[in-house]
């Protein structure tokens, strides 16, 4: 309310008081959303982060499994295009050439020369490695790409994979990790959450005395013991699904806790009791007035939930127990750094890492401010 | 204080149910692992040359029982495990509670401090960053904290541990000094501990903290709304006092009420810090009976003394909440 009573013309402040009182939930929240500046950044962030995830396909330059690898440029370092060199500029960036030879001269180990005198040329919209965008549309353009040889802006890897391109590759799958285990919990939680806070008495006490069992049990040895069932034969895939769904069947009890917290105080609201007395059926009063009035705290605990996902993901994928090197999640891409020859010679490997952190910090500081937002009280406080 | 005897009765047979509930779950998720005891034991012995039938493997489940229905098993392996006896190691053949040892204790110990620091950082920040509007140091703060989260934590040890060898030339692994590590227990052996403690309290207290930071400053702002705050200001309390003696004091409650279920979340994370610093507690000594040996009895005993443990301090902190609070009290006594 400070901002409409702030306005001086009357006119323009009674406009915006009307857009004021008859915003929906969701205006009301982007509107408060929109003035805390740290979670504006993160959700740029995070938009970006999640686009270039959902287009990986096209924003890197090759495949990111062992089909697009570069047999020349083993655990090679980062190239970084440049506009100029001592021979003068170039309106197209370019690269030089790298050759790695091995002879009696190198001690018989591989070392690389960079050849300054020559260029290489990027090109963009590029036809390259195949792929289906989305899974379904198949594509081979490229946003970028090379004459000839190829380009790694974070390097590659022991098998001469592109980092860059498994990099963006891992953040979609990490996502899509997270996606499914937060809609798992999610739907648990509500059904079970939901159940013990709309009914109360005896059976919320009974159902809520399990859910505290199970909270109980640490997840890492549930984890272990169900991963022991998954047969070392299981295509990625497969293994995908299966700890996605893992770690949506053991994230609920938090989430349905406090929905279940939610409904019993709102189902004693007066507001419930005005609805009910202008003779509102309950599947109306639940519909109209229940589900609304915590959608926001459940859009929320979502996002906070989702970082959590997939940082259990990573955790899982360190012990060996969850995806493999075939697969590119940010959890696999981490446990490759924790070699002792990467940490003191291959520091490129450590590039995906920051994506990871990034993409944690923007999912809990857009949770943060969404939080904020959804307040309904937070503006009568400043 | 008949009240309060009532409900510290009914709390107390609550915390019991809850952990048979749990030791039910705790011994079928060992039992889902494929094989058992007997087998395992003796494809021991198979690799040592040994010739096993399978008359072999059928005396050795009567001689531990495993013949025996499911139910009965569980209630037995119960009540030994409520009189501290975990029975025998499937695969190292020794007494469990000796094997543990003190071990249980250290990581408890371990946890215990990484829960404490988590919310000595937790509580203030959280209360700065729920009340200030100071939005420099605000975000200063959060950032921080929350990198605890986002920088996973085998990583946060890994690169600690190198920058220790290289520039101290000291690794900082590892519990106790090789001169302590067979010792009796003395001062100088609890003082080398906590030499080596440290490292893991603070990476697990760091990645602890973003989540009870989350928490707190939810409560917190809810609680900074209300109008008895609005009141209290009104009546001249401002800052600090204001803070710690109003809205504080009722968002801490829940806080309080969850420590337990942070417990687990930071044991959680041991086992993977515990690999990498080569700490030899009980969080190492789950992940290889778990990941490598599947040795089913030591886990599960574990696993039942971290739960126990959990419902120990659950129980607890209700006791002493209701102890300060009589709104608590009356939440489970109707």
């Amino acid at each position: 309310m400070g901002d409409a009573t702030l306005e001086t013309s009357p006119d323009r402040s009674s406009k915006k008081k009307e857009a004021y009182f008859t915003a929906s939930q969701g205006q009301l929240i982007w509107a408060r959303f929109k003035k805390q500046k740290t979670a504006m950044v993160a959700a740029v962030v995070l938009v970006v982060l999640v686009l270039s995830g959902l287009f990986a396909p096209f924003l890197s330059p090759y495949d990111p499994t062992v089909a697009g690898r570069d047999k020349d440029y083993l655990n090679g370092a980062p190239q970084i295009p440049q506009f100029c060199d001592k021979n003068g500029c170039s309106i197209v960036p370019f690269v030089h050439p790298v050759t790695r030879e091995r002879s009696i001269e190198t001690n018989f180990r591989w070392v690389e020369k960079v050849n300054e005198d020559e260029r290489v040329h990027m090109v963009f919209f590029v036809k390259g490695d195949r792929y289906k965008l989305f899974g379904f549309i198949p594509g081979s353009l490229h946003l970028f790409g090379m004459e000839e040889g190829k380009i790694h802006l974070f390097g590659t890897d022991s098998a001469g994979k592109d980092i860059f391109s498994r990099t963006l590759h891992a953040v979609w799958t990490s996502l899509q990790v997270g996606t499914i285990g937060v809609l798992i919990s999610f739907v648990l939680a509500l059904v079970i959450g939901g159940v013990s806070g709309y009914y109360g008495g005896w059976l919320d006490s009974i159902v809520q005395m399990i859910t505290d069992a199970i909270r109980t049990v640490p997840a890492i040895p549930l984890f272990m013991a169900i991963a022991a069932f998954v047969p070392a034969d299981w295509s990625a895939e497969m293994r995908f699904f299966f700890i996605s769904m893992i770690l949506g069947l053991i994230g609920w009890p938090t989430l349905a806790r406090r929905v279940r917290t939610h409904l019993l105080t709102e189902r004693n609201q007066e507001y419930v009791l005005a609805a009910q007395l202008c003779g509102a059926s309950g599947g109306h009063i639940i519909r109209r007035h229940l589900l609304p009035s915590f959608t926001s705290y459940i859009i929320v605990d979502l996002v906070i939930s989702f970082p959590y996902m997939v940082l259990s993901e990573t955790a899982l994928s360190f012990i060996g127990l969850g995806l493999k090197d075939p697969v590119n999640s940010l959890g696999v891409m981490l446990q490759n750094v924790t070699k002792a020859d990467v940490l003191l010679n291959y520091h490129w490997y450590f590039i995906p890492v920051f994506f990871f952190i990034t993409l944690v910090l923007a999912f809990v500081f857009v949770g943060d401010g969404l939080r904020d937002a959804a307040d309904p009280y937070a503006e009568a406080k400043k | 204080m008949f009240n309060f005897a009532r409900f510290a009765a009914t709390r107390a047979a609550m915390a019991l149910v809850t952990l048979v509930i749990v030791s039910l779950v705790v011994f079928s998720l060992m039992e889902l692992v494929p094989g058992d005891c007997a087998e395992r034991y003796l494809a021991y012995k198979n690799t040592q040359g040994q010739a096993i039938t399978l008359a072999d493997i059928e005396a050795e489940r009567v001689r531990l029982g495993l013949d025996k229905p499911f139910l009965q098993r569980w209630v037995s392996w119960l009540g030994g495990a409520f009189q501290g006896d975990f029975g025998e190691s499937c695969i190292l053949r020794v007494d469990i509670a000796q094997l543990l040892g003190s071990k249980f204790w250290i990581s408890l110990s371990v946890c215990l401090g990484a829960l404490m620091l988590a919310y000595a950082i937790a509580i203030p920040v959280g209360i700065i960053s729920a009340a200030s509007r100071n939005a420099a140091l605000n975000n200063v703060l959060r950032v921080l904290s929350y990198l605890g989260l986002a920088l996973p934590n085998f990583l946060l040890a890994l690169m600690i541990m190198l920058f220790a060898t290289v520039y101290y030339g000291n690794t900082l692994t590892g519990l106790f000094s090789p001169e302590y590590k067979d010792a009796p227990w003395s001062w100088d052996k609890f003082v080398d501990l906590a030499k080596h403690a440290w490292l893991p309290v603070f990476i697990l207290g760091w990645s602890a903290t973003a989540f009870a930071l989350q928490t707190v400053r939810a409560l917190m702002s809810d609680e900074i709304g209300k109008l008895y705050v609005t009141a209290a200001s009104a009546r001249g309390v401002f800052g600090m006092r204001l803070l710690w003696r109003y809205p504080a004091r009722h968002a801490l409650g829940p806080i309080v009420n969850s420590l337990g279920f942070d417990l687990n979340r930071i044991f959680n994370e041991l086992p993977v810090v515990a690999l990498i610093l080569t700490l030899t507690e009980a969080g190492s000594l789950l992940l290889e009976a778990l990941a490598r040996s599947n040795d089913q009895q030591l886990a599960g005993a574990i696993i039942f003394l971290l739960t126990a443990s959990i419902v120990t301090l659950n129980f607890a902190t209700d006791v002493l909440l209701a102890a300060i609070d009589p709104r608590v009290r009356k939440s489970i006594l109707r």
